[in-house]
């Protein structure tokens, strides 16, 4: 497979940089599972250090998804990209807001009298859980994304060949750019803040994303078992439908405790227990496709293509539906269970997914046939084995925790340091292990297709 | 069906639940006001102040945030305000063991912070986070309380002190408090703590009846296990 569009290649430009964040995302979450155990560990506080996990993580997967949509656009519409300059453009002004934000979330961790008001908004940091980027880099970030957005619209209309992939995917980061807005509304109140604030997390994750998942899907099984358009397109279509019809309405699981009124506690309960569902028919779609078309060219793309939709489902689907009704979620609320899911579910979900378009697209960016799979089963399995087992160590945490705190009303200190204490070492254990296979992961991204010796 | 059937079926079925969920929202956010205390001026700027320091990253509110430390929603109910202030701008002075960091919070913004918690603690969350089983269980039957052990629950003693590993580890243990200190000690640090403690975070308890403080004394006398460490 060879690129048909010489702008395709930008695409590599964002593949690499969502790479290093990914290390800079791991190295930072190795560094708070060691102070889960000795919270004195680092220079920086433990707050600090879960900002830049949790925006690292954040950022590489928004920033991997914009590398992969300018190479499926040309793609899809059988053309050049509308602008490659204002690609290049985008994509190095995305990166000078990117580091100016880390630097002031160190700066602030480092001198918190330091995160001043400016104009009403906090100069470095909100102080708002994943959303903790300033006012100031909001506005950039929504700039940035403006000018990506208009890039790929025009190339789009320049043979306007609407294809369905292209529609959801599209249709998918438009969701994703007026769902960032709820987030930049101040309200006095916390529940406010709070409603308004999974308007950005959850319809981020369980709906835009999920589109955009679905059609990287559809378009990933095309390219690699040459799977007919409508068939896969008619599929991706019931699947972001059935994402959209439960996870709309499913955000009332986030809407039960935190001062709002008690009927989302029906709303929340029952639309997200359907949520596994449509992650249910992608596995079905993704197995049911691979198994009818045999003409595989890329094993590894397709390898990674399959486990993210397996992990998908057990990590969004599985861990979350556990503990969303209502009744258990009163207990569970607030726990490490949460954590544990969280865990599986962006992995699974998202990073499985930018780490199979990457190996999907990049082989033929790099104008390769054949290449050298062996690192990238190698840190599929050093991942996928670690995550599997930091997720089971905090979600025993999470049953302790659930156990002792909340039923048995132990002190939270007395639990996380004393009972819990032997998950926590586990799993600083087991991120180190994950810390290796994204190493592999980084040298086989560079690596891949550059090495003269014959494919093993 | 087509695969255009499909795709119409996507686009109005995501505007339909997307309206329904518009709706909901309006609805809500018509009710929100009723289920919280009014927000003064100090609430807001507490609220401010929480997002300055970024607590979030460490802690819960509402259930929501970091897990990393104690959920912050009813703190400000669970434990006395002269100890929330001093631990906020020193944690470790009041706690060694605290793994709180000082931030560099000046005492007008542990006073704002106090009055957000406070309003947090008096939303009407559906009842979240529950009663636990065991304590409620202790307190409603199987056996007979002393009234000191009465007061001991109804003042919250065990918010911050421990006794036989239930209860905070905000403040020292009580399991073996009855062989270290005598009667006279307890009555008058429960009256005057910083008379007996330098700098101590205890609330003073001197608006209990005479009779109140010797049953509750009575009580902690009676712990004389020792601390296996």
């Amino acid at each position: 497979m060879m690129i048909k569009h010489e702008s395709q290649k930008i695409a590599q430009n964002f593949y690499t940089f969502a790479i290093l964040l990914f290390l800079v995302q791991v190295v930072v979450g190795v560094i708070a599972a060691v102070q889960f155990i000795w919270p004195d560990f680092f220079i920086l506080n433990f707050n600090t250090i879960r900002t830049l996990h949790i925006n690292a993580l954040v950022v590489w997967l928004l920033v991997g998804f914009m590398g992969a949509t300018y190479y499926v656009v040309s793609e899809e519409s059988d053309t050049e990209l509308w602008s490659l300059p204002l690609a290049k453009f985008q994509f190095w002004a995305t990166v000078a807001t990117v580091i100016t934000v880390v630097l002031g979330y160190i700066i602030m961790g480092l001198y918190p009298q330091a995160n001043i008001l400016v104009f009403g908004t906090r100069l470095l940091n909100e102080g708002r859980e994943y959303i903790e980027a300033p006012r100031w880099a909001d506005i950039l970030i929504v700039i940035s994304f403006l000018l990506f957005l208009l890039n790929c619209f025009m190339t789009v209309l320049k043979t306007k060949k609407w294809t369905g992939i292209q529609g959801v995917l599209l249709g998918g980061l438009v969701f994703l750019a007026l769902m960032y807005l709820p987030g930049m509304i101040y309200t006095k109140s916390m529940v406010k803040d709070q409603f308004w604030w999974w308007w950005v997390v959850h319809l981020w994750v369980e709906g835009s994303w999920g589109l955009i998942a679905s059609a990287l899907l559809a378009f990933m099984l095309m390219k690699l078992v040459g799977a007919r358009r409508e068939v896969v397109e008619k599929w991706m279509y019931v699947e972001v439908g059935l994402v959209m019809f439960t996870g709309i309405l499913g955000t009332g699981h986030h809407y039960y405790w935190i001062g709002t009124p008690e009927y989302w506690l029906w709303v929340g309960g029952i639309f997200s227990s359907l949520e596994p569902i449509p992650l249910l028919i992608m596995l079905w779609d993704a197995f049911r496709t691979t198994r009818e078309y045999r003409e595989v060219t890329n094993k590894v793309g397709l390898f990674y293509a399959v486990a993210h939709v397996i992990l998908y489902f057990a990590g969004a689907g599985l861990w979350g539906v556990i503990h969303t009704l209502p009744q258990v979620n009163k207990w569970t609320h607030g726990t490490q269970i949460t954590t544990a899911h969280g865990h599986l579910a962006f992995y699974g979900a998202y990073v499985l997914l930018v780490m199979a378009m990457i190996y999907v697209t990049l082989p033929a960016i790099r104008g390769v046939k054949e290449f050298n799979s062996s690192r990238a089963y190698q840190s599929f399995w050093w991942l996928t084995i670690s995550m599997v087992f930091i997720v089971l160590t905090i979600t025993g945490g999470g049953m302790v925790q659930t156990y002792m705190e909340r039923l048995m009303g132990l002190d939270y200190v007395a639990v996380k340091a004393t009972y819990n204490l032997w998950f926590w070492i586990f799993r600083a254990i087991f991120g180190v292990s994950f810390l290796i296979g994204v190493g592999i992961f980084v040298v086989d991204y560079f690596k891949l297709g550059k090495e003269t010796t014959a494919p093993a | 069906m087509s695969n255009k059937a499909v795709k119409n079926l996507f686009i109005w079925g995501s505007l339909f639940f997307f309206a329904i969920f518009v709706a909901l929202t309006f609805d809500t956010m018509g009710k929100l006001d009723k289920r919280a205390p009014e927000i003064t001026a100090d609430v807001n700027a507490g609220k401010m102040v929480w997002h300055k320091y970024d607590c979030i990253g460490c802690h819960t509110i509402l259930g929501n945030g970091s897990y990393f430390a104690p959920d912050m929603t009813k703190t400000a109910e669970k434990k006395p305000k002269e100890y929330l202030k001093k631990f906020l701008m020193d944690p470790k002075a009041v706690n060694p063991k605290a793994s709180m960091p000082k931030l560099g919070i000046s005492p007008e913004e542990a006073d704002k912070l106090l009055a957000f918690l406070e309003w947090t603690s008096k939303v009407d969350t559906n009842n979240w986070p529950p009663k636990p089983i065991l304590a409620t269980a202790i307190s409603v039957g199987g056996r007979e309380l002393t009234e000191g052990q009465k007061l001991y629950q109804s003042l919250r003693c065990s918010a911050c002190h421990m006794i036989n590993g239930i209860g905070g580890r905000g403040a020292p243990e009580l399991t073996n408090v009855g062989s270290k200190r005598d009667r006279a000690w307890l009555i008058g640090y429960l009256k005057n703590p910083s008379a007996y403690v330098p700098n101590s975070v205890m609330p003073a308890f001197g608006h209990l009846k005479e009779k109140e403080l010797n049953d509750l004394v009575d009580y902690l006398l009676t712990l004389k296990q020792e601390v296996k460490k």
